[in-house]
């Protein structure tokens, strides 16, 4: 059997499964991918790797009495094992006094994530990819460490009240750190895709390449608060931070940066700036993305933010039954909306300001601000009269993204960028933001 | 009571015009917590001109050359040992910046060596409205410092006749207190507590 199994096979495994349960309830999720990658450093290919894998979860429940078993292997044997160890561990549990029944059977949009370009990558395709980026640090006598990894995969879920869900998808996730010789400077870029046919592994090199040349022998400036030119690789890390906390549990108990003083929340209230859209949509064309969640409930378009007003919080099926609300399914892709402006025009109208191409090793401060922490990297310049005059040395910064949506400037297009804490994909754009706090400096390049 | 009002004091040789939206920021604060009537306005005196020595409380702040002309240096001597108080507040992080030494320097000049002398953590100051058992509350720019790695964990200050007549402080609070009144309440901890001490300490002692 292939590791990779179309619909009308996930289906039928699924009902196979199905046919052993003896429980109440029963609910199975399958999954398979293949995976693909190319690592190098120093210049050098130093790992061709490549990945299979496939997993199958069964979900048994005895009234409210719940138990969960997994498996790799889909002999009728195995299959039938693993429905009865999920079994016997519901028996064991105690009651699960938040446990609700499954779903009937659901209608989904219909969603493209599934790109034979992409899932015809073999390690021929990846060598030439990045012989091209090698190509030019090499020629430029530069030093490049990066990572090229493909993945070709599908996910299923059937149940015992009939509902069946099936969904494919490709990515592509291409990585890559420039230094020069003298280890002064240095550059990155991530790059993600569903559809490989996008990916142009030289013309993002040549992009980490101009970061790495241009931050060399970087001088210090004094923290403080700065208008700053945020690149989406640089924005998604912050931003990503609201989006992991729209739940709606957390706000209503007290947690959350949507929480309000007595028991309230921020819902229907403007947090941020007026130009902040910002809403899920698995159809979107350049971040498509799974229609249904893992419990099989659908993943519509959904509005978070509109007009810098909270317009929808996520509600687990529990909460929402117990608030005699609506659920509301965790997303499975985030966009923000962009306006227009390129990033030539935020720099050239950019009085004095600095450039912030990366963020990394992001921390929480305070939860219920969203307060941050973490530090510029690979590339941080300094802006003056709308041209980039030098390199500055990294900063630390402390900031919350909720403050930072406030203090908005202008926002350039929107884009589709790879977060390098998460490794999640999003749609954002650039962003000019006044009065960033930098704490302090980093030595770090 | 006549109102409170912020002054804020403009000389000749460096910037003085620095984070303007922090005296509203402050004034808010002690609107939000004291009984204190305020006045909405802030002024600017020069410090050459006798309006100062109408003000029971002054402000002082750049990043420049701190460098004050014969009738600037007396105007500030008489203000303050009349009984005026100046917050005197560096907008540079680092302790051996521009500002820094300039005024330091002018202090000297204005009242003999030694005059500036750093207040102990538990000095009246930090307990005359909120309670600061640290002594002075760090600011977001001072984690680690200008490179340095150097938290300045003290004020320092010139006492006449047993109080404050300068407060003088490297932490760069006026930058730390200027910001959209509208992100004041994305803060856990209102950011310009400490301020109130320093107006109310200003007005009591």
């Amino acid at each position: 059997m292939s590791i990779i199994l179309s619909e009308s096979e996930a289906k039928a495994l699924l009902q196979k499964v199905l046919a052993y349960s003896k429980a109440d309830e029963c609910e199975i999720n399958l999954l398979g991918e293949e995976r693909g990658n190319l690592r190098y450093a120093r210049n050098e290919v130093s790992t061709s790797g490549s990945l299979i894998n496939q997993n199958l979860s069964v979900q048994s429940s005895f009234g409210k009495k719940v138990g969960v078993a997994t498996i790799d292997e889909f002999s009728d044997e195995s299959l039938e094992k693993v429905v009865r160890r999920s079994e016997e561990l519901a028996q064991l549990a105690p009651e699960n006094p938040e446990y609700v029944s499954i779903l009937e059977p659901q209608t989904y949009l219909k969603s493209t994530g599934f790109f034979e370009s992409t899932a015809g990558i073999n390690a021929d395709k990846r060598a030439d990819a990045v012989a091209k980026s090698l190509e030019l640090s090499r020629a430029k006598n530069l030093t490049a460490a990066g990572f090229l990894d493909n993945q070709k995969g599908y996910s299923a879920m059937m149940n015992s009240k009939g509902l069946f869900a099936y969904y494919p998808s490709t990515s592509v996730n291409f990585s890559l750190t420039v230094r020069t010789p003298d280890g002064t400077g240095s550059g990155y870029i991530a790059r993600g895709y569903s559809d490989v046919n996008k990916l142009d592994t030289a013309a993002a090199t040549t992009i980490a390449i101009q970061k790495a040349m241009g931050s060399m022998k970087a001088k210090a400036l004094e923290p403080g608060k700065y208008t700053v030119i945020l690149e989406p690789t640089a924005a998604a890390v912050l931003l990503e931070n609201i989006y992991f906390n729209f739940d709606a549990r957390s706000a209503d108990e007290g947690r959350s940066f949507l929480s309000k003083p007595g028991g309230k929340t921020k819902l229907g209230e403007k947090i941020v700036d007026e130009r902040v859209n910002i809403y899920s949509d698995p159809t979107h064309p350049d971040l498509p993305a799974s229609p249904w969640a893992g419990d099989g409930q659908p993943l519509d378009k959904i509005t978070w933010i509109e007009k810098g007003v909270v317009k929808n919080m996520i509600y687990s099926r529990y909460w929402a039954q117990k608030n005699n609300v609506k659920a509301v399914p965790s997303p499975s892709n985030v966009i923000m909306d962009g306006g227009t402006a390129t990033m030539e025009e935020l720099i050239k109208s950019t009085k004095q300001g600095i450039l912030v191409t990366k963020l990394w090793y992001i921390r929480e401060v305070d939860p219920q601000t969203l307060l941050l922490t973490g530090l510029t990297r690979d590339g941080t310049f300094y802006i003056e009269n709308g041209v980039i005059k030098h390199p500055v040395k990294n900063f630390r910064f402390n900031e919350s993204p909720v403050i930072m949506l406030n203090n908005l400037e202008t926002l350039g297009k929107s884009e589709r960028v790879v977060s390098t804490e998460s490794d999640r994909n999003y749609m954002i754009p650039p962003m000019k933001i006044r009065e960033f706090t930098f704490s302090s400096l980093s030595d770090a390049v | 009571m006549k109102p409170f009002f912020f002054t804020r004091i403009q000389y000749t040789s460096g910037n003085w015009d620095t984070d303007q939206r922090m005296p509203s920021n402050l004034l808010h604060s002690l609107v939000e917590y004291t009984t204190i009537p305020i006045d909405e306005k802030e002024k600017v005196v020069q410090l050459n001109s006798n309006e100062i020595f109408k003000s029971p409380f002054c402000y002082l702040s750049g990043h420049k050359l701190v460098e004050f002309s014969t009738q600037e240096r007396d105007h500030f001597r008489r203000y303050v040992q009349n009984g005026g108080f100046v917050f005197v507040d560096d907008c540079n992080h680092d302790i051996d910046g521009l500002f820094a030494k300039s005024f330091e320097q002018e202090m000297e000049r204005t009242f003999g060596p030694r005059a500036l002398q750093k207040i102990p953590n538990n000095h009246p100051l930090y307990h005359s409205f909120f309670k600061f058992a640290d002594g002075p509350p760090t600011t977001s720019f001072e984690l680690n410092g200008w490179g340095d790695d150097l938290v300045h964990d003290y004020l320092k200050a010139i006492t006449v006749n047993g109080r404050i007549g300068v407060l003088y402080s490297n932490k760069d609070y006026g930058c730390e207190w200027d910001y959209d009144f509208r992100n004041k309440r994305f803060l856990a901890v209102d950011n310009t507590r400490f301020g109130v001490n320093i107006v109310v300490y200003a007005l009591n002692e």
